[in-house]
């Protein structure tokens, strides 16, 4: 009996072989590219687990996906074999709100979790710009945040306990369901950002957060981002924590106004600052980071809440994609764009990233949580022209090598996936590296999982450094 | 190259708009249903774009193709500003171009070549006309009634043509299918829009007026702009004030035809004319974010079960207390129908005309 034959008998006919299915599970939103042997849509935790268990009998690796709205690759199989796609696990499994817990499959999409919290006063704190589509199994993988990371955190702040299936097909639980727990390794955070490699996680507790009553923006608008850049390290500075604290550059300000022309955003580089809290806290706050941007800004408003405010988010959240709409013959290529450096570098940062863009030719629109030194950097170019690809590669690379130069990270909520496995030795250092490669040996000695990624394979460094090429079939990603 | 070849040819920048951000997985509905991502947006942009690079094109993706129901609720919402809907149409004419189709598709031609309809139908299309003295020579706007209103709903098309004529609309003396069903699933439409554009001409109409959602579309976008086109829910709110319905004490609700709505924009002239006679609930999700029917795109035709379990999903949205869900489109009322609307306890779906023609008295 052949493998698809073996992984029907297992999930019926939510195993496929055929050529669209290969096709479209052959990469994520990134530019890495893997085509899997078979893809399965498994439902429960006895189907990964069988799965799984097929799969290490076979020596065939497997790929664990939600949403595959992954920007590093992180989602697709480089190695060929078996994508999981656990998007349809999906369900809530229990709100346990008393607990400040709920339990979910890892498919369930962020916005739904929060659609079901929101009319009992809770809600999941991580939110990415694709929050309405990805899933938290995804976000779990790969540590993901979002906007308000710079008050609550990332997800790895909300996860009490994991179900995973290990590369030997059995099944384990990490944690407990205590807010509070110390009892041996915290193996529930080894697997958060593992990236698939050790594990599938088929369930999560999750611990939920109170909604704020009442949330405030300060719009403040700035002569360069260099500027907007200090503006946000006096605010913090100064003992303010927002909520979240944004900025969009003047590129990103002509997007959103591409997008929707009813935006109502200052011109110039724009720090978008949000409190949240009681309404007396949110008035006190915004008034003091206004106050305090009122010394270099252009322009400062505060919005209070409502639909403006939700407008101006939700535009935020999509104009990652949204670049082409300010020239068609232009396409948002993610690579380079999730570098992170410690807050005072933030101006350091946005220069180097600004004269890189100069020197490769390159514009970049540059957007993002400022607030925790995650910046966005969008690259874009003209698809079509093989020279803008060769310069795009430049490119990412040097925005990589200057957040680590600045004490930061190539990646601070995307993941290092395919894409960026070439920087792990110079980002977490050789005696971590092998700490991480003993732990993956330990765990999945046959390297079945997720193999590929986070620089985790023996032997020299993983392929490219930009982030542009990569793939098992030796493909240039970039360009094909 | 012929004009067939021209027409399947996709443009390779629309097809590189897409980023493959994953937003459509959040709307498209047969997606939901299914959950391959080759049935999603996504998937189809990548197969479309795979397709110009040899990929073989076998029944995955057929089925990858031909489940789009053409919503257009992806490109409502794409960031970068993809038209997937334009894309897999595309997609398609370059595969029924080289022979390359499902059964469905093949039957699409053969029905509306064979007979001028989409069902193959060998009857008369204007049946349900008690007046032949209605067709005249010369009017200077047209009653384009479409194959579902003739054939399925010939008691709607009477009721429309009975308000239109009271204005001066007159009817094509030998309408043929608009090309619709033929232009969704990838097939030249030429013939037909040659034959309705030549008694369009001839009659010297400057305006033609349809019930249909897929007519109103594709006389719209794929006829040349010589004529205006309005849809009847257009037609009957300007005329309000003449027609000066009464009220009736019920309350419906609205359901958007894709076609009428997100592609023609057309959202308010029906709403307009339901409060004119009665209370208006809204669905769940509604106007630029109506859920799809399910009937479009030859999908009710190509996928029956996909068809009617997007309809019963768009069903849940309906508010309870309702006395009837109002359309502005047959397919949308026959595919809602079907899912189980006014079977039992749940309300009926019917055309707009209907609720109009209960609230005017005769002319």
């Amino acid at each position: 009996m052949d493998i698809i034959e073996k992984l029907r008998d297992i999930v019926g006919d939510r195993a496929s072989a055929s050529p669209a299915e290969r096709l479209c599970y052959s990469s994520d939103a990134s530019q890495v590219r893997g085509t899997p042997d078979y893809v399965v849509r498994p439902l429960s935790t006895e189907e990964v687990s069988d799965v799984v268990g097929l799969a290490a009998a076979e020596g065939v690796a497997v790929t664990a996906r939600g949403a595959g709205t992954g920007l590093a690759g992180g989602a697709v199989p480089v190695r060929g074999g078996i994508v999981l796609d656990l998007s349809g696990m999906d369900r809530i499994v229990e709100l346990d709100l008393s607990n400040l817990a709920v339990v979910v499959e890892p498919g369930v999409v962020q916005a739904r979790l929060n659609e079901r919290l929101r009319p009992h006063g809770f809600f999941f704190p991580p939110d990415p710009g694709s929050a309405a589509f990805c899933t938290i199994g995804g976000l779990i993988a790969n540590n993901g945040s979002g906007m308000r990371a710079v008050k609550y955190g990332t997800t790895r702040n909300y996860v009490l306990d994991l179900e995973v299936v290990l590369a030997d097909g059995s099944v384990v639980r990490t944690g407990s369901r205590t807010l509070k727990a110390a009892a041996g390794y915290d193996l529930t955070r080894l697997f958060i950002g593992s990236e698939g490699t050790l594990g599938v996680i088929t369930g999560a507790v999750l611990r939920v957060a109170p909604l704020p009553k009442a949330r405030r923006l300060v719009i403040a608008s700035f002569s360069s981002a260099e500027e907007a850049g200090r503006a946000v390290a006096s605010t913090f500075a100064a003992g303010i924590v927002p909520a979240a604290c944004e900025i969009l550059d003047r590129t990103t300000v002509a997007v959103l106004r591409r997008c929707d022309p009813g935006l109502r955003l200052p011109d110039g580089d724009v720090l978008l600052f949000e409190v949240d809290g009681s309404e007396a806290a949110v008035a006190e706050a915004a008034e003091e980071i206004a106050a305090l941007c009122s010394a270099s800004a252009a322009s400062v408003a505060v919005v209070a809440g409502g639909e403006e405010m939700e407008e101006i988010w939700a535009a935020r959240r999509l104009v990652g994609a949204a670049v082409s709409r300010l020239d068609p013959a232009k396409s948002r290529i993610y690579v380079g764009e999730d570098v992170g450096v410690p807050i005072k570098e933030i101006p350091a940062l946005i220069r180097e990233v600004a004269e890189i863009s100069d020197r490769f030719g390159i514009p970049a629109m540059k957007y993002g949580h400022i607030g925790d030194g995650n910046l966005h950097v969008a690259l874009f170019i003209d698809v079509l022209d093989e020279g803008e690809w060769t310069r795009l590669a430049g490119a990412a690379d040097a925005i990589h090598r200057a957040a680590i130069r600045l004490g930061g990270t190539v990646s601070s909520e995307h993941g290092i996936g395919a894409a960026r496995s070439g920087y792990m030795m110079e980002q977490v250092g050789s005696g971590a590296l092998s700490v991480m490669r003993a732990i993956k040996k330990a765990l999945d000695p046959r390297g079945i999982m997720n193999p590929g990624k986070l620089g985790l394979d023996d032997g020299p460094a993983e392929v490219g450094g930009s982030g542009c090429s990569t793939g098992a079939d030796g493909t240039p990603g970039g360009t094909s | 190259m012929t004009q067939d070849q021209q027409e399947a040819k996709i443009d390779q920048r629309a097809l590189e708009v897409c980023v493959r951000c994953g937003t459509c997985r959040s709307v498209c509905p047969a997606f939901e249903v299914l959950g391959w991502e080759s049935k999603n947006t996504r998937g189809r942009v990548m197969v479309a774009k795979a397709l110009g690079e040899g990929l073989a094109p076998d029944a995955s993706v057929l089925d990858s193709l031909n489940t789009c129901t053409t919503c257009g609720i992806c490109a409502a919402k794409c960031p970068a500003g993809a038209n997937p809907p334009a894309i897999v149409q595309a997609a398609r004419r370059g595969l029924v171009s080289q022979g390359i189709m499902t059964a469905a598709q093949a039957g699409f031609r053969a029905k509306v070549a064979g007979s001028g309809n989409t069902f193959g139908e060998v009857g008369d299309r204007l049946a349900w006309l008690s007046d032949a003295g209605a067709i005249k020579e010369k009017a200077e706007a047209v009653y384009f009634v479409g194959c579902l209103d003739s054939y399925r709903y010939p008691e709607v098309a009477a009721k429309t043509f009975d308000i239109l004529r009271r204005f001066g609309v007159a009817l094509l003396p030998d309408e043929k299918c608009c090309g619709s069903p033929l232009i969704r699933t990838g097939s030249s439409a030429l013939k037909v829009i040659d034959e309705n554009l030549r008694q369009i001409r001839e009659m010297k109409a400057k305006t033609v007026v349809t019930g249909c959602a897929g007519c109103l579309s594709t006389l719209k976008s794929s006829y040349p702009p010589e004529f205006e086109v309005v849809s009847v829910p257009e037609f009957l709110a300007e005329r309000l004030s003449v027609l000066r319905p009464r009220r009736l004490d019920l309350t419906v609700t609205y359901h958007d035809p894709c076609h009428l709505g997100r592609h023609a924009g057309i959202f308010d002239p029906p709403r307009e004319v339901i409060k004119a006679i009665c209370r208006l609930v809204e669905m769940k999700r509604s106007r630029e974010d109506a859920r799809c029917c399910g009937g479009g795109g030859g999908v009710r035709a190509g996928y029956p079960e996909l068809s009617l379990e997007i309809a019963k999903r768009r069903l849940q949205d309906v508010p309870a207390g309702v006395d009837a869900i109002v359309s502005c489109c047959p397919l949308c009322i026959r595919n809602l129908s079907d899912a189980g609307a006014g079977v039992g306890a749940e309300v009926e779906v019917i055309d707009l005309v209907d609720l109009v023609a209960r609230a005017i008295g005769p002319p």
